[in-house]
This record gives structure tokens, C-alpha cells and sequence, in this order.
């Protein structure tokens, strides 16, 4: 793909190709999170939608984010890889490059807890917005607490 | 001596006319459950598969209109009875009160199928709520996963028994 030629020129240092098992898709590896912002800007003409955003908890080192980007004309799929400390993960946000990012970003904060810089409505979108934790980490539990919790003040 | 205590001992039996109050009160309340049970507006609070099951119990061959169980208006403040199908999440339940609330008394719950017994398939869940009862008091429970239409009938019909013989008085 010529896209990915002019990124590898573009971003040598940090861009590193991995093997993909999808024909269809090309997988690259962004060891610089900072970049990230710059680099979808860049694909952004090309890559008009954010498919899917994809994390991976890798406890005790890593969260896995995989930006999954899709284009109209031939279905062409890219993925980012970009890895967040696990004591800190914050990352930018490109919900303002590509809208379709918002509520993916939305919903890896609600499940894992991955704070968005620059994220124009950062708020849970599938729990309750006073939920206890973020349920698809690794180290949650479902506690009995947990398993009774409602939010409500019910007297019986 | 107006405020002079009654003798506990002295049994006096009941007047004539507080016999045929008693009577009357009988009679009206008999008139009124059978009237109730005979006009159970629900509203379906259906949030999952057993909802599908639904569709059929107000249709044609198992039909609900016969036992005065009409699907109108399907909004809380015109129902008497709840039906509620499929799995309530933690967010859902806060919805599923306010429903509840809005409800004129008296009002009866029927929990249809095995998530909203027990929580069912998704018993163990971080987001499911284990049974409904722990959150309002439920009258029938229709088991299964999810329950024939018959079983809505089934189950239509034993709530109307009890409001008739005042086991029922709903809440």
C-alpha cells in the first residue's frame, strides 16, 4: 500500500510493520504515543472512518490500544498499535480529526478507564455514570458488592 | 362518663347494622377484584427474548383480549400489571422503578423468564441484576428461557385467581 510507504518515510523511527494474518489489513506498530495525533491527521484523507477501537489489557506493563482505520473505496483496513503504561494510561484523542472515534473513545474509558486528552464529552456511555470500576480490566473481580450494587436507596 | 372503657369481659354481638356494613363491604370488594381481574391493562416492559414471546400471547391463537388482558396505550400510567421480560441491567433498573412508580395502585407484577428470576443466563454478570424481586414485589413468575405464549395465559389467568379471591390485594 502506498499509504503505509509514505507513513514508514514520514514517521521512520517510530513505525514498525508486524505480520497480519487478515490479507486484507496492515498492521503497524507506533512506539511513539505522542505521534499519534500527527499520524491520523495524516491518513485522515485517505482513511475516512475509525472502524473500530480495540483494547487489550496486558497487566503489568501494557494496554494495548489497536486503532482499526477503514476507507469506503476498497474496504482497505490499517491498524495502529500503540502500548499506554498501565499505572498511567493517557493518550490524545483524534475524536476531532475523525467524529466515529468519540464514542469508541467513550467506551474504552467506560470498560478500561483510558483517559482521552483533548476528548470533547468524556463521560461513560454504556454504565451508569456512578458505577464502581472498570469491569474489563484483568484485575477486576466481581465481588458480591459488586454483584448486588443498583445505585439505589431501596428500603424493604 | 363518655370516655368510659368498654369491659373486655362483656361480648356483645355485632348490630344489625354494623352486620349489614360488613356485608356490603364484602360485596363491593368481591365486585371490585372481579372487575379488576377482568381489565388487566399491562405494560410490556419487555427488554429481551421473552419480549418475542410476547408478540404472540396478544395475537391471534393464543389471544389475550379474551381474558381482558388489552395491549392499549402500553403506558404506566393507564396499566395495572407489569410485564416484565428479559434481563435487567443495573442501568435499566432505575428506568424499570420509575415505570413501576408512575403506576396506579393497585398494581401487579408478573417476572417472565429465567433472567428476571433469577438473573439466568447472566447470573454471575458484573451488570445484571439477579431477580427483579429485589427491586419490586413480583405476584407471578413465568419460568423458562424463554416461556411458551401459553405460559403468559397460563399465567395471566392465575393472577386473575388470586385478585378474585382477594389473595392478591397488589401493592
Amino acid at each position: 500500500m502506498e499509504t503505509v510507504e509514505r507513513l514508514k518515510s514520514e514517521f521512520s523511527s517510530s513505525l514498525t510493520s508486524l505480520p497480519s494474518t487478515n490479507a486484507n489489513e496492515t498492521l503497524l506498530l507506533l512506539s511513539e504515543n505522542e505521534a499519534l495525533k500527527k499520524l491520523v491527521k495524516s491518513i485522515s484523507t485517505e482513511f475516512d472512518i475509525l472502524f473500530t477501537l480495540l483494547v487489550v489489557d496486558r497487566p503489568p506493563e501494557a494496554f494495548e490500544l489497536n486503532y482499526v482505520f477503514s476507507r469506503y473505496r476498497d474496504s482497505a483496513l490499517l491498524t495502529i498499535r500503540v502500548n499506554l503504561n498501565h499505572d498511567k494510561p493517557v493518550i490524545d484523542s483524534i475524536a476531532k480529526i475523525l467524529p466515529s472515534a468519540e464514542w469508541e473513545e467513550r467506551e474504552a474509558y467506560d470498560l478500561f478507564g483510558i483517559k482521552f486528552r483533548g476528548h470533547p464529552d468524556l463521560r461513560r456511555i454504556l454504565l451508569q455514570d456512578d458505577w464502581p470500576g472498570r469491569p474489563l480490566r484483568k484485575d477486576f473481580v466481581v465481588t458480591d458488592e459488586i454483584r448486588n450494587w443498583t445505585g439505589l436507596d431501596l428500603k424493604f | 362518663m363518655i370516655n368510659e372503657e368498654p369491659n373486655a369481659d362483656e361480648f356483645s354481638y355485632p348490630g344489625l347494622g354494623e352486620v349489614m356494613f360488613m356485608k356490603a363491604e364484602n360485596f363491593i370488594n368481591s365486585v371490585l377484584s372481579w372487575g379488576r381481574s377482568r381489565s388487566l391493562w399491562p405494560l410490556t416492559f419487555g427488554t429481551k427474548c421473552c419480549a418475542m414471546e410476547m408478540i404472540p400471547f396478544g395475537a391471534t391463537k393464543v389471544d389475550a383480549d379474551r381474558t381482558g388482558t388489552l395491549f392499549v396505550g402500553d403506558s404506566p400510567r393507564q396499566a395495572d400489571l407489569i410485564l416484565c421480560s428479559g434481563t435487567i441491567s443495573k442501568k435499566m433498573v432505575r428506568r424499570l422503578l420509575s415505570a413501576y412508580e408512575q403506576m396506579a395502585s393497585p398494581k401487579y407484577v408478573i417476572a417472565v423468564g429465567a433472567c428476571n428470576i433469577s438473573g439466568g443466563l447472566f447470573h454471575d454478570s458484573y451488570n445484571s441484576i439477579e431477580g427483579i424481586d429485589r427491586i419490586i414485589p413480583v405476584d407471578v413468575y413465568i419460568p423458562g428461557c424463554p416461556p411458551r405464549p401459553e405460559m403468559f395465559m397460563d399465567a395471566v389467568l392465575a393472577l386473575q385467581k388470586l385478585i378474585r379471591e382477594n389473595k392478591e390485594q397488589g401493592h
